[in-house]
């Protein structure tokens, strides 16, 4: 008697047990909602094919800081993006690669990705997944191979934890590495600067960033529009090609005449910590991209309409502004430990910015 | 006789129940004998001749040169019978065909009765280009994706040439571009007659890549690692590569 209603107990729960184990939720998968500022637009990344996990987040963030993904080990995500800069690399115009490589192009500082829908200061790569494999393959960046990387994630034990528990099993490819970099850097949002704050009622403008928001708000505003601070267009601004590094920009990607010398509006937050300025680093000083725009544009067939006076800007203005541009900096960011290297982690720097991490 | 009539009416019922059951769980079955499997063979070739590494090709223009890579995707493989609609015939959305790994150049397909045309994607769809990174034969790490400028390379051929004026007499053409007025993913319609129901071979002549509206030679274009104009020229020119391979000339 007890048998018989033990036995179909028993069957249920062995049925239902391994029917949950094979399509229920699998507990060790932690979702994380994306943390959206209040009041901005929708992001543009698509969640549902990448959804966030504390576990993604995690390998993410470990193969940013990893060496490995460079052909020689000691160029990580991070040896260019350097969280102190807002993921640009600190007082580098241009930034070094692998066998003392420079880059052609100034580090764009990492944070708000999520809403960008191109990447590369052309706009070249057209998802936010592709892009790691741009610096990853070329040969004056880390200079290594997709496949050779992955056979390296694929013998280490930790790694292999750490996929299976970001994706179910210990399967390393492309698709898996380069969604774990995209979760780590959507986590990258930086909305949390003084300007911020006065918008949300918590801080208020001293007189100079005030009057400085005013200026911004009639002579910056149509390219680098709130609360991104910038539109993603590109544009010639008036900086002339330099011969010694010659970059055609934007029309590299597209091949029109009317996009040479363009590039993408970089956005201004956390302007006032990653010096230098333009695609090529070639303003060392926030005063020289000022200067720049009121007298040293050069006007060129492909100059943007917005740029072709340059913009009028007096001496008193030029200071507002700059007081305006510091409440753009958002020290909580670059502070986040959840953005910073694993513990274990060392990030190898070359030596001349060993010297300036030293005096910070 | 010792059956009454209406005993026999009674069994005659029976026996067309019994056999209308038979055919329904019959068809089905007929149904999927009718679904028979296909392979599709692709032979690289130079003119008339099978393509390999090692021989020396000669183009339109009496360009001599020797290929040592020739790739390039194949994506909605369709077929179509009779009445001339065409269905999926492929178990993967995309196929990468290497001149150098013959199984790559080996595809089942799924048949649905006597075919009558093919018609594939000669490269992969824009939507394979703009949705982030893909499993498989998409695999950006499968050398067939631009990193610096996303998108696939439709097809690649490369090799060198006398003619070439490019380093180490190299002739390079990674031709791709999903954008508009860059689009050099093509649409390949084949008629199929007087195959084989199981086997259909086609011939993909690299020849074809040459000359065309554009006049393309290795001497004046040795290198297009970019979309735009030139790879746009030489795509209409591979269009024109393929051809169905008739029973009996299929080993040249």
């Amino acid at each position: 008697m007890k048998l018989r209603v033990l036995l179909p107990v028993l069957l249920a729960l062995i049925v239902g047990g391994s029917f949950i184990a094979q399509y229920g939720p699998r507990p060790e998968i932690t979702r994380v909602p994306f943390p959206q500022p209040k009041g901005w637009p929708k992001p543009l990344y698509d969640f549902k094919a990448n959804p966030l996990s504390k576990e993604g987040i995690e390998l993410g963030r470990r193969l940013f800081y990893d060496g490995r993904l460079s052909k020689d080990g000691n160029f990580p995500c991070a040896s260019c993006h350097q969280q102190f800069a807002a993921f640009t690399t600190f007082d580098h115009n241009l930034s070094h690669g692998i066998n003392n490589n420079l880059t052609t192009r100034n580090a764009p500082g990492l944070f708000n990705l999520a809403w960008q829908r191109e990447f590369m200061q052309d706009g070249g790569v057209n998802h936010l997944d592709l892009q790691p494999l741009a610096p990853l393959t070329a040969p004056n960046e880390m200079g290594e191979e997709i496949d050779s990387v992955l056979v390296k994630l694929r013998t280490d034990k930790r790694y292999k934890k750490m996929f299976a528990a970001a994706f179910g099993d210990t399967a390393v490819t492309t698709q898996r590495m380069t969604r774990a970099l995209s979760q780590f850097m959507l986590t990258m949002v930086s909305a949390n600067s003084k300007y911020d704050k006065v918008m949300r009622g918590e801080a208020q403008f001293n007189l100079p960033e005030r009057l400085g928001h005013g200026i911004f708000q009639q002579k910056c505003v149509a390219c680098h529009p709130p609360p991104l601070f910038t539109d993603f267009s590109y544009r010639n601004i008036g900086i002339p090609d330099d011969p010694f590094n010659s970059d055609k920009g934007r029309m590299k990607i597209t091949g029109k005449s009317t996009d040479s010398l363009s590039f993408r509006v970089p956005s201004l937050r956390n302007v006032m910590i990653t010096a230098p300025y333009g695609h090529d680093g070639r303003f060392f000083s926030m005063i020289e991209v000022m200067e720049h725009y009121r007298k040293r544009l050069k006007v060129m067939p492909a100059t943007d309409s917005l740029m072709r006076k340059g913009i009028p800007l007096s001496n008193f203005e030029i200071g507002q502004l700059t007081a305006f541009l510091y409440t753009l900096t958002d020290s909580s960011f670059i502070a986040n430990p959840h953005l910073a290297a694993p513990a274990d982690i060392t990030v190898p720097v070359a030596a001349d910015a060993a010297d300036h991490q030293r005096v910070r | 006789m010792w059956l009454s009539l209406g005993v026999m009416r009674r069994k005659l019922r029976i026996g067309a129940i019994a056999a209308g059951c038979w055919l329904l769980a019959a068809l089905p079955g007929s149904i999927r004998a009718q679904q028979n499997t296909l392979t599709l063979q692709l032979l690289a070739r130079a003119g008339q001749q099978a393509l390999t590494t090692e021989d020396s090709c000669t183009n339109a223009a009496g360009e001599t040169f020797a290929v040592r890579n020739f790739r390039y995707y194949l994506s909605h493989i369709q077929l179509a019978g009779a009445d001339g609609r065409y269905y999926e015939a492929a178990e993967t959305a995309a196929y990468l065909a290497d001149m150098r790994d013959s199984s790559s150049q080996q595809i089942m397909l799924t048949t649905k009765g006597p075919v009558q045309s093919i018609r594939f994607l000669l490269g992969v769809d824009s939507m394979a280009n703009v949705t982030g990174v893909h499993t498989g034969t998409l695999d950006p790490a499968k050398g067939m994706f631009w990193t610096w400028n996303s998108g696939y390379i439709m097809a690649k051929l490369e090799g060198r040439s006398p003619q070439s004026t490019a380093p180490g007499r190299n002739f390079t053409y990674h031709i791709g571009g999903y954008k508009t007025g860059q689009q050099t993913a093509r649409w390949i319609t084949l008629p199929v007659t007087a195959t084989p129901a199981n086997r259909l071979v086609l011939a993909a002549d690299i020849l074809q890549w040459f000359g065309g509206s554009a006049g393309v030679t290795i001497a004046s274009h040795p290198v297009c690692h970019e979309p735009g104009p030139l790879a746009v020229a030489i795509a209409d020119n591979y269009t024109r590569m393929f051809s169905v391979v008739k029973e009996g000339e299929q080993q040249p």
